[in-house]
């Protein structure tokens, strides 16, 4: 029997299925018109803050979901962001008011950030009165329940789906930092914004983040930038055809010429600063040390922009991380160390001795060290631990271990354990 | 690995495997005592290429001129036994894209090009003994896998020449027609595709073909 025909078909099958398969999870979502608050006042704001049992979509996003508000500042405006975090596939709801409608209304979307499914929302706030659900109007009397109730739906198709959640307890009040990987969460898991990018930065605080770890690398011409890979690659740009290191090129022929994966530039590290300090109500930043070279123009960034936040009256921590020895060289290297906070990646000795660091930041998988975070903490110092996505751990070190915050590429996921500790 | 690249891998593993075991249970090779004859066959071509698949123009470009056509150059050498599956290695270089345009003004130019390195198998559709009077063995298709070398240049402001590897494949046909005892001249067809970089191009090269060894 010729078995030419079944090499040839099988070369064109090969042909057919040999191309890459490409995931992605456009968000069908483009944000609300009009910025502003809508109906929710402050005071309407602050009571809808909680923990909420699910009874109606609990099949598709577990029994309990943190409802809190954030913000983003534009200019002269500032447009109120309700999200809603819950312990499933690390999902999260970003939802606006509709100031448009005469009630307590929302809408937005939401996204699974361990898969690519999406989709539109929308709410009312009502509150349960003597059994009977009546609008919400910020006045609540003993014995009323909050009630967000809702519909969804995949992708762009009109939501049709039932999501129900009743106001169950308060958030969790213990301070914690909630510290967001590379400005906000990586690429790869098919955020709407690019990572490293101004736009994932004022989406952060959306994401359940209150600070972000930022990459920081120089431009040829010695432009503090940010980008995490040595190179440039498909991974976070667009096809342009230019490759290799990033250090290659000047910051003119980047910001001409090279987009990250969703269209944005790459920022410089002012831009990224200008952003947390300005739009964002995020209170801490973490500068990543991936460049080789002198530290003293970082140094000089980072006081420019705490004094920036100070004179906003905005508490915002920026501090330097020191990752390495050869990190630690370059810090040793300053002329003048004063008013430079700095975060300590290496061992306690060397936290403690040689650098003195107020925060100390070691690697999850060295495990809860629960003697040393306590000795480090009992000294005054912060400690967090990186970069933890795993879902388990990320709930295991909340509830039973001792640390400051984590630094996770799941800001959401963890947003929703620390929330619903008790 | 992802499980199509996977699939695929094995399917190449599958489709060589089942044509040179094919080729080895042919009635000449039974019935022959002594094994060859082998040769070392040398191929040098050139011809014109055409890049196949999206490319990313800045939006910043302005008056931007792209072209998707090179001048590709290829040296092969492979094993030729005596069955059907040739093996052996494969390199050049060839134009993948370039273009330019104006930013603000001042003119800026892109040019991506790459070097292939692959492990090829090759086998010709027919076998016949004596003269090559058959078309089908005169035809071949090949395929091979391996490291491309990609490289830019860009041209603005200053001149940065980069290179990253990309791992990738290769698939063709071709058809070579004797000229003398040892040389042919053939024509082919082939698909680049360095996969992981996401550049593919289509290639019609004509060859020289030079058993340099045989024993």
């Amino acid at each position: 029997m010729k078995l030419y025909p079944i090499w040839l078909i099988s070369l064109a099958w090969l042909l057919v299925v040999g191309c890459r398969q490409i995931y992605e999870a456009p968000v069908p979502y483009t944000g609300p018109d009009i910025p502003g608050a809508g109906k929710f006042t402050t005071s309407i704001r602050q009571s809808m803050e909680g923990v909420y049992s699910v009874t109606d979509g609990s099949d598709r996003f577990g029994d309990q979901m943190v409802v809190k508000w954030t913000y983003l500042r534009e200019g002269n405006d500032t447009t109120y962001y309700l999200s809603m975090f819950a312990g499933t596939d690390a999902t999260y709801f970003s939802l606006a008011g509709q100031p448009q409608v005469d009630s307590l209304a929302l809408a937005g979307y939401w996204r699974k950030l361990s898969n690519t499914e999406t989709g539109l929302a929308e709410f009312a706030v009502q509150m349960k009165h003597n059994g009977q659900l009546q609008n919400y109007a910020g006045r609540l009397a003993t014995g009323d329940t909050l009630v967000i109730s809702g519909l969804y739906n995949d992708d762009k198709a009109k939501p049709t789906r039932r999501l129900t959640l009743t106001y169950n307890r308060p958030l969790n009040p213990e301070p914690f930092a909630i510290l967001a990987h590379r400005s906000g969460g990586r690429t790869s898991d098919l955020l709407p914004s690019s990572e490293n990018s101004v736009e994932i930065i004022k989406l952060a605080s959306r994401l359940g983040a209150t600070g972000i770890e930022i990459d920081v690398r120089y431009t040829k011409d010695g432009v503090p930038i940010l980008y995490h890979d040595n190179n440039l690659n498909l991974r976070l740009i667009q096809k342009n055809g230019l490759n290799g290191p990033i250090e290659d090129y000047t910051y003119k022929q980047l910001t001409n010429l090279v987009r990250l994966i969703n269209g944005e530039k790459i920022p410089t590290l002012e831009e990224a600063l200008e952003a947390v300090v300005v739009n964002t109500p995020l209170s801490f930043v973490w500068l990543d040390t991936k460049y080789i070279g002198p530290m003293a123009p970082i140094q000089a960034i980072q006081r420019k922009y705490r004094e920036r936040a100070a004179q906003l009256g905005r508490n915002v921590q920026i501090v330097i991380g020191i990752p390495s020895t050869e990190a630690l060289a370059s810090y040793e290297a300053l002329a003048d160390k004063t008013n430079t906070p700095i975060l300590s990646e290496l061992d306690t000795a060397i936290t403690r001795t040689t650098l003195n660091s107020p925060i100390w930041a070691p690697r999850w998988t060295l495990g809860p060290q629960i003697d040393e975070v306590r000795a480090m903490q009992k000294e005054g110092r912060t400690v967090f631990v990186w970069t933890l996505d795993e879902p388990q751990f990320i709930r295991e070190f909340i509830n039973e271990s001792r640390f400051d915050g984590i630094l996770s590429n799941y800001s959401t996921l963890v947003a929703y354990h620390h929330y619903t500790k008790q | 690995m992802q499980p199509r690249i996977r699939i695929l891998y094995w399917l190449i593993a599958w489709l060589f495997g089942s044509l040179g075991a094919r080729a080895q249970q042919s009635e000449i090779d039974s019935l022959l005592s002594q094994r060859g004859p082998y040769a070392i066959v040398v191929t040098a071509g050139t011809g014109l290429s055409y890049y196949s698949t999206h490319l990313g123009v800045p939006p910043t470009l302005e008056a931007a001129r792209v072209s998707r056509f090179g001048f590709p150059g290829t040296i092969r050498v492979m094993w030729y036994p005596d069955h059907r599956l040739r093996v052996g290695l494969e390199t050049g270089w060839t134009t993948l894209y370039s273009y330019r345009g104006f930013i603000a003004g001042e003119r800026s130019q892109v040019y991506v090009s790459t070097t292939p390195i692959l492990l090829m198998f090759a086998m010709p559709l027919g076998w016949l003994t004596g003269t090559e009077r058959s078309f089908a063995r005169r035809m071949s298709i090949m395929g091979g896998t391996g490291v491309y070398i990609v490289r830019s240049r860009l041209n603005y402001g200053n001149i940065v020449n980069a290179s990253t590897y990309s791992t990738g494949w290769m698939a063709g046909a071709s058809y070579a027609q004797p000229v003398g005892r040892r040389f042919r001249a053939a024509v082919e067809l082939k698909w680049y595709d360095a996969v992981a970089s996401e550049n593919a191009a289509f290639v019609a090269e004509v060859h020289l073909v030079w058993r340099a060894f045989s024993w």
